[in-house]
């Protein structure tokens, strides 16, 4: 027998999921995260697994893993001490950043601006200098950078980054500079900015470049623990992980760019919606995670996620490829607030935490968070199946209350009124992911997981068309799930600024051509046999001096048959899409051409359900209760999520329990459980249709 | 306007619930105009710098969101065509829409909304163009005497009617700047993202109702109306307060021109008048002021000092009565040159932050860098192509209550510096070095920010053009804080000679080879340098920030040595004169009388009034201010 194993280390629960190759037969474990030492939660919940399924350790043929230690490190500020070697003259880059202060007017005054990964004091310049075009216009003088690089190792600094100006047209002075570190402190860490993200625009590169030396010691020695922990327990097989592109890199190219990791935990969570959601038979969705403390949102089409060519972390944009996943700052836990000024109802950003927590928790919380208001309207049943905790009533009541007060409304339309300004929240930020890039929701079904995600997608998805909502099995975390689908990915580009009118298709395909091979080498390298390649093409266009660019697809068959005209007719219609116009007949701008090479990781065969006997789901029954809706008291069914069978439908209002999650059905939507033990709701009219 | 249904706005109460949802998609919607304009404009002064600013009204043409005046009322009184819907209205004439916008740079486009047959408001967006015509590429001739010595002046006009464009009107538009496709994408992008505003406001109306919208944004005002009015009531005094600051010249040679500011309150109304402002200039340094723009000023001013929570939108502006002298620097008469009014634009915030410091010291922070520093750069490079660039630079962000004043950042909002990498590939040009300037940033407990030292090399012939301030004033410090350094540039010839250029000056011929040192201006510290952290004080040398000397001189640091610190503090404090309020360096007459031998440029002389525009008095200016209140 051979097994893979998912494993997520969120910042709760290490989720791990473990599937036999032979027939799918899979086992899942959830054990409490060891923030201080994530490794030690991975392998207290790797032991658990081998002994519930019973497998053996040197089974396990390969490890696919999510991990946080990136972003934690990024947004609490434990990285590593990073020395910078930059180009004369630009010593303060990352001091200087792109000079942005917040809007409106006026926003410069309430700004705090973060210190970023490399200090000042840890900067020096390098006497050196190429031209845009690619030409040396100095030379590197060896002697000096012997002086810098002796200087910012001997003065502590634990990582290096050289990241020079116009390196993305011509990186041989960083290779050059990188050598002579090597030379003088063999097996330093360094990052050269051309290996990281060789693309224009130095700030975005530098900060990129730094990120990745700030988390590469960190990630690096946590990567090494695990593994050689795991090898102690006998797990043999090869360590992967997850890239924020929801691709797999081994743990030997993570060591080197850890950066690429940085939003793994995000990147499996999309993953594994994405997969739950292609299983259930719908390849368009848009992701819905709606936790404690925040909520991730993103879509995805024709079964593939949306990627980015940046992403936001803390304060800064970190410039690698990532799933298209927006955050806000608001969840389960969210506080509601009244200004005294306004009077307007706020909620959020403020969060209850763990601890004390919502009111509700009876752990003496006092301010009405987005749970209180669940339980106030009855979407939270005070006794939770399976969960030891019995939910304070009263205290949410108190609590909520107070914004009653403050509104002059009584405590239940309060409760139902904050419930409304979250799921709106949550609306807007996914409208900022549909809408706003030219999509329709309504063309989306929505996959809702994360503790608090079920309990608001069907609210959520009544006020974006989207349906069906999709909630899968455990849905509290379901990382692993993607962690153990994602394919190997990495890409290979060149900045190459011209016109399409001045180039020639041949140019063009040779460049692609070339990147290809890389990319080819590269799966050559990791051992991924000729069947499970793949090998994707796309070129970054604009119009001639617009400042972003937008990624066309492409492929090497096409642009030879055809001409680079294609591409330009691609960007037009791309263009109108996103932004409602396009300029035909105005110069067309090739930015970047990238190839994208993907080492397809085999598809553990999946388990249906036997079909259901029938629609009647009376079995799953557990208790009686009533949700609060526009001032009256409807009454409605708890249902245990585990005795409900495929086929069986349930008529909302109803709510359905399982350990760590709660689903609310509305009145006017019918859930129905699928093959796949998913519970998908819709509308009752699109019954009739 | 003519058949037009404008929508009335029933007065219905709205649930808070509602109010909130509404208001949260309109922040959104309003967002989205500015994502829209910044991925499709072409010109960088729009795309990485940002200068553009949006709003969305309601349908009497009050704000709701965003972050410029109403003017559309004043503009709309004397339209006497249709408006309809998918129209769209084009302007750059400041005196024909009340100085919404104040120079010709500046592209306004207007959009109807309509629901159901009538119109519930509009959206709105500007947008500086990188060239609009005229004598010089840039179109804003230091040398300016009269508007019509700047550019295309594109009076309120429809460049689409019903959803069509007018393409002659567009093509007569564009066949006077120098770079057609440029303007027209960015054009098309504002345009865009005044759409996207239209669409969202119509899905509002179509999900909520559209009274039930209409009544939202009135609520919404009321809200900043009465959050607005008690911070008057808070925050300024009965008791007049004045302040006076300084631009440096006019371009011309004339100069300095004074900008004064009272304040007062009435009840809960407030007053800021700005008589005892000079007389307007001959050069293009007036700045045409909006009266409800300024109120737009002072509100969000406000709000970001005392409580930055607040939504802001025009519900307060019959809190606030404006009173500008008609033929002053900030209401001069047509036709006069506008092209250059960044300085005074920017000086007007360092006035009212000085105004209203008086009453609330603690709250309100120093002097920046005061202006909107550009460096323009054009000619034709070796194959005849015609380039030509504009960049806005930035400088030292004044000491502030929450901390130190960044170095070199953007005092407006969301502007970018445009990357090096960027600039390298498109023009002849290279950037030697991007940087701050040591010591320039005021010292203070919370020091003021350094300015920016930007060196450029040519690298084909061409023509230079600056435009910057703070270069014979300085940017003051407050409660103890220590004025920043003042601005300056240095043009480094290839063959080694050296010259002092003019903070404002045009069609310097550049070869290739020479090098433009451009430095801009420090920002003013906050409270005693005295008070400051010996630890901060001491990084901030580590960082090359601040020099050693600097540290000894002003803050009493002595590097490295914590006694020595704390003996030469307590030295300083018993030896110096009483702490000042506001420290603005020298006085004007020794700032006047060192000039030449302190910056290597003449010194301005004072300018008489211009016969032909005649400069209201402060009396008369009250009094008409008073009589349009009372109607």
């Amino acid at each position: 027998m051979s097994y893979r194993l998912g494993v997520d280390v969120g910042g709760t629960f290490t989720d791990l999921m473990l599937v036999r190759n032979e027939d799918g037969a899979s086992n899942r474990v959830k054990t409490p995260s060891t923030p201080a030492d994530p490794s030690q939660g991975v392998l207290v919940g790797v032991k658990r697994i081998l002994e519930e399924s019973g497998a053996s350790p040197n089974e396990v043929v390969s490890i696919m893993h999510g991990t946080t230690v990136a972003t934690n490190a990024v947004l609490e500020s434990k990285g590593a001490r990073v020395g910078l070697i930059t180009t004369e003259g630009f010593g303060q880059i990352l001091h200087l950043a792109r000079s942005q202060t917040p809007g409106p007017l006026a926003g410069w005054m309430i700004m705090i601006k973060p210190d970023p990964p490399a200090a000042l004091e840890d900067t020096r310049e390098a006497h050196e200098r190429m031209s845009a075009k690619g030409e040396v216009v100095k030379p590197v003088d060896p002697e000096q950078i012997k002086k810098i690089v002796t200087d910012l190792v001997e003065s502590g600094t634990e990582s290096l980054t050289v990241s020079l100006i116009n390196s993305f047209a011509n990186d041989a002075h960083e290779r050059e500079i990188g050598r002579i570190i090597q030379e003088l402190y063999p097996g330093f860490p360094v990052t050269l900015s051309s290996d990281v993200l060789p693309e224009f625009r130095e700030y975005e590169r530098t900060l990129t470049a730094c990120m990745n030396s700030y988390v590469r010691p960190k990630v690096g020695g946590y990567l090494r623990n695990l593994s050689a922990s795991l090898a102690e327990q006998g797990v043999a097989g090869a360590l992967n992980i997850l890239r924020s592109d929801a691709g797999l890199m081994t743990s030997e190219v993570t060591q080197e760019k850890p950066v690429y990791a940085i939003l793994s935990g995000p990147a499996g969570g999309v993953a594994g919606a994405l997969e739950v959601a292609k299983r259930a038979g719908y390849p368009d969705i848009l992701v819905f995670d709606m936790g404690g403390t925040s909520t991730d949102v993103a879509l995805c089409q024709n079964g593939q996620p949306g990627l980015a060519r940046e992403t936001e972390l803390g304060h800064f944009r970190v410039k690698v490829p990532s799933v298209n996943v927006h955050s806000v700052g608001a969840g389960g836990g969210s506080i509601a607030h009244v200004p005294e000024i306004t009077k307007a109802l706020r909620v959020g950003p403020d969060s209850a935490g763990a601890d004390p927590g919502p009111a509700c928790y009876g752990k003496g919380g006092t301010a009405p968070a987005v749970s209180d208001a669940n339980v106030v309207v009855g979407h939270l049943p005070p006794r939770l199946l399976g969960g030891e905790m019995v939910l304070d009533v009263d205290a949410a009541k108190t609590a909520v209350a107070t914004i009653g007060d403050a509104l002059g409304l009584d405590v239940y339309q309060a409760a139902a009124g904050i419930l409304d300004i979250v799921n709106e929240n949550m609306a807007g930020a996914l409208r900022l992911v549909s809408v706003q890039r030219g999509y329709d929701p309504r063309d989306f079904a929505l996959v809702a997981f994360g503790g608090a995600g079920p309990m608001h997608a069907n609210a959520v998805a009544k006020l974006m068309g989207s349906f069906p909502v999709i909630v899968p099995p455990a849905p509290g975390v379901l990382c692993a799930e993607g962690d153990l689908v994602a394919d190997f990915r990495e890409e290979f580009s060149r900045t190459f600024i011209r016109t399409v009118e001045s180039v020639e298709t041949g140019e063009i395909v040779d460049i692609l051509t070339g990147l290809g091979k890389e990319a080819t080498a590269w799966l050559e390298r990791e051992g991924i046999k000729q069947d499970r390649r793949e090998l994707a093409y796309n070129v970054d266009l604009r119009y001639y001096r617009q400042g972003y660019e937008i990624p066309v697809e492409v492929s090497l068959a096409d642009l030879t048959e055809g001409s680079k005209e294609l591409l330009v007719q691609r960007f037009n219609e791309l263009h109108e899409q996103y932004y409602g116009y396009r300029m035909e007949g105005t110069a067309c701008e090739i930015v970047n051409l990238r190839a994208v090479g993907v080492g397809k990781v085999p598809e553990p065969p999946v388990r249906e359900a036997s079909a259901a006997e029938s629609a009647d789901a009376s079995a799953a029954v557990v208790d009686e209760h009533k949700i609060y809706r526009k001032g009256e008291w409807i009454p409605t069914k708890i249902y245990d999520r585990g005795r409900l069978k495929t086929g069986n439908r349930v008529s909302g209002p109803a709510i359905i329990t399982e350990f760590d999650s709660t689903t609310v059905v509305l009145p006017g939507f019918t859930a129905e459980i699928d093959r796949f033990a998913n519970i998908l709701i819709n509308p009752d009219s699109s019954r009739e249709e | 306007m003519k058949n037009v249904k404008i929508a009335e706005i029933p007065s219905i109460e709205i649930d808070p619930i509602t109010l909130d949802i509404i208001e949260g998609a309109l922040k959104n919607a309003r967002h989205e105009m500015d994502a829209v304009l910044f991925r499709t404009a072409m010109s960088p002064v729009i795309r990485e710098q940002h200068d553009e600013f949006p709003m969305i009204t309601d349908p009497k043409g009050r704000m709701v969101v965003g972050q410029f005046g109403s003017y559309i009322n004043e503009m709309m009184e004397t339209w006497d065509e249709t408006i309809e819907e998918g129209d769209v209205i084009l302007t750059s004439d400041p005196y024909k829409c009340g100085g919404a916008i104040s120079h010709i740079n500046d592209w306004l486009v207007l959009v109807p909304i309509f629901f159901d047959g009538e119109l519930v408001g509009w959206s709105s967006m500007f947008g500086h163009q990188m060239d609009a015509g005229g004598p010089l590429a840039g179109s804003l001739p230091t040398g300016a005497k009269t508007v019509f010595g700047e550019g295309l002046r594109i009076p309120p006009i429809k460049v689409y009617k019903k959803g069509k464009p007018v393409e002659d009107v567009i093509g007569l538009i564009l066949n006077n700047v120098r770079m057609p496709e440029m303007s027209k994408a960015d054009l098309m992008g504002i345009i865009a993202g005044c759409r996207t505003a239209e669409n969202r406001v119509k899905a509002i109306c179509k999900r909520f109702g559209k009274d039930t919208y209409l009544a939202a944004c009135q609520a919404m005002l009321q809200r900043t109306y009465n959050a607005m009015a008690q911070l008057i009531v808070q925050n300024i005094p009965e008791e007049p307060q004045s302040f006076e600051d300084w631009i440096d010249d006019d371009g011309l040679g004339h100069g300095p021109f004074k900008m004064k500011l009272t304040i007062w309150r009435e009840g809960e109304h407030a007053y800021f008048d700005w008589s005892g402002t000079d007389h307007q200039a001959m050069g293009p340094v007036n700045f045409f002021l909006n009266e409800e723009m300024f109120k737009m000023f002072i509100g969000v001013y406000l709000i970001m000092v005392f409580d930055p929570q607040i939504l802001f939108n025009d519900g307060f502006y019959p809190l606030l009565h404006v009173v500008i002298p008609d033929g002053s620097l900030l209401h001069p008469r047509f036709p006069s040159a506008l092209g250059c009014r960044t300085h005074a634009l920017t000086r007007l915030f360092d006035v009212l932050g000085g105004t209203l410091a008086r009453k609330a010291p603690e709250y309100t922070t120093a002097a920046g860098y005061g202006t909107s520093p550009y460096m323009l750069y054009s000619g034709w490079d070796g194959d005849g192509d015609f380039f030509y660039l504009m960049e806005i630079s930035y400088g030292g962000i004044p000491g502030r209550p929450i901390g130190d004043g960044m170095d070199g950042h953007s005092w407006w909002p969301l502007f970018e510096n445009i990357p090096t990498e960027y600039l390298e590939s498109y023009y002849p040009i290279r950037v030697d070095g991007y940087t701050t300037v040591k010591d320039s940033g005021g010292a203070g407990l919370h020091r003021g920010g350094n300015g920016i030292e930007k060196r450029y090399v040519y690298l084909e012939p061409g023509e230079v053009s600056i435009h910057d301030d703070r270069w014979l004033t300085y940017p003051w410090g407050i409660l103890g804080g220590t004025p920043g350094a003042r601005s300056e540039k240095i043009l480094k010839r290839a063959d080694g000679t050296e010259e002092r250029l003019p903070s404002k000056c045009d069609e310097v011929v550049v070869k290739p080879g020479d090098m433009l040192i451009y430095r801009t201006a420090g920002g003013g510290g906050w409270k005693d340098p005295l008070d400051r952290a010996a630890k901060l004080v001491e990084g901030d040398v580590a960082k090359g920030l601040i020099s050693a000397d600097k540290a000894k001189n002003e803050y009493g640091v002595v590097v490295g040595d914590g006694a020595a610190t704390e003996a030469l503090r307590a030295k300083m404090r018993a030896e110096r004169p009483v702490v000042k309020d506001f420290d603005m360096g020298p006085s004007l007459e020794e700032i006047l009388a060192r000039c030449e031998e302190e910056t290597g440029l003449p010194a301005p002389v004072l300018q008489a009034p211009l016969p032909w525009a005649k400069m209201e008095s402060a009396e008369d200016a009250l009094k008409r201010v008073r009589d349009q209140d009372k109607r």
